[in-house]
């Protein structure tokens, strides 16, 4: 081996990288977390959201069908009212 | 924090300690940038903590690393060619890079290696800072053996070249 290859095996040899970095490894691994828990937590704030919306939904639709009833069973009423009224008539 | 690799049993934090100064300086004397180098370096290790479930033994562990850091710190140098940079000359060299029989010397000849294209620059790294074979680096790097050892030849004849032009050849030494 040769003066240069010599000099090149030293101005290249290992270094360790600037103090701390274990720590940031550390901690950038930390910050990221766990890819499952991630998804997890983000497929919950879906099902949560959809939930939500589907009850609501269902509460209006509840609600909704009990003014319906309630108009019926008024007309019904009324229109008994007037049967009553036009048989008394009759006779 | 204590994360062992699933297959294998090692500890996340031991292979950090481990290889750092690997995966670190493949980074730096390729990129010759430091900041970036721990950017990658990081990087390389933030892989291997997600892709620890695939990995088999320590042996294997090394391997992954070995080769991440290879392609991390060339698709960083990529990505830099691409952006506005830093003369390699203005970058300032650290206090502690100093090994060489000549701190000057050893500070050109870094500067002189990672001005070379990114082919015979990585196999400049792998030789000179791993002490792999051709053939290692050949396998790494997926080319064949007579390219590696050509390479050599031609980036050893460059820098003797370059360094005579500045009065640091052998005849000076």
């Amino acid at each position: 081996m040769d003066w240069l290859e010599e000099e090149l095996r030293r101005a290249l040899a290992r270094e360790e990288p600037p103090e701390g970095f274990e720590r940031r490894v550390r901690q950038a691994v930390a910050r990221r977390g766990f890819p499952a828990r991630r998804w997890l937590a983000a497929a919950a704030v879906v099902i949560m959201a959809v939930g939500a919306g589907t009850g609501y939904r269902e509460y209006r639709g509840r609600v909704a069908k009990e003014q319906v009833k309630l108009a019926i069973r008024m007309a019904a009423v009324s229109a008994n009212h007037i049967q009553n009224h036009v048989r008394g008539v009759i006779r | 924090m204590l994360v062992y690799l699933e297959k294998s049993g090692c500890d996340f934090t031991a292979l950090v300690r481990e290889h750092q100064g690997m995966v670190f300086s493949i980074a730096w004397h390729f990129l010759h940038d430091r900041s970036l180098a721990e950017e990658v370096a990081q990087e390389v290790f933030l892989g291997l903590h997600r892709n620890l479930g695939r990995i088999e033994s320590e042996a294997h562990a090394a391997s992954w690393i070995r080769k991440v850091a290879v392609q991390r710190s060339i698709d960083e140098g990529r990505r830099r060619l691409r952006r506005p940079q830093v003369a390699l000359e203005d970058i300032p060299e650290p206090a502690s890079s100093g090994r060489t029989s000549d701190p000057l010397l050893g500070a050109t000849l870094r500067r002189l290696v990672a001005s070379l294209p990114e082919t015979p620059r990585m196999v400049m790294v792998l030789r000179y800072q791993e002490d792999w074979e051709p053939s290692e680096i050949a396998e790494m790097l997926a080319m064949p053996v007579a390219t590696v050892k050509s390479h050599l030849q031609r980036s050893l004849a460059l820098l003797r070249e370059k360094l005579a032009r500045r009065g640091m050849g052998a005849k000076e030494r």
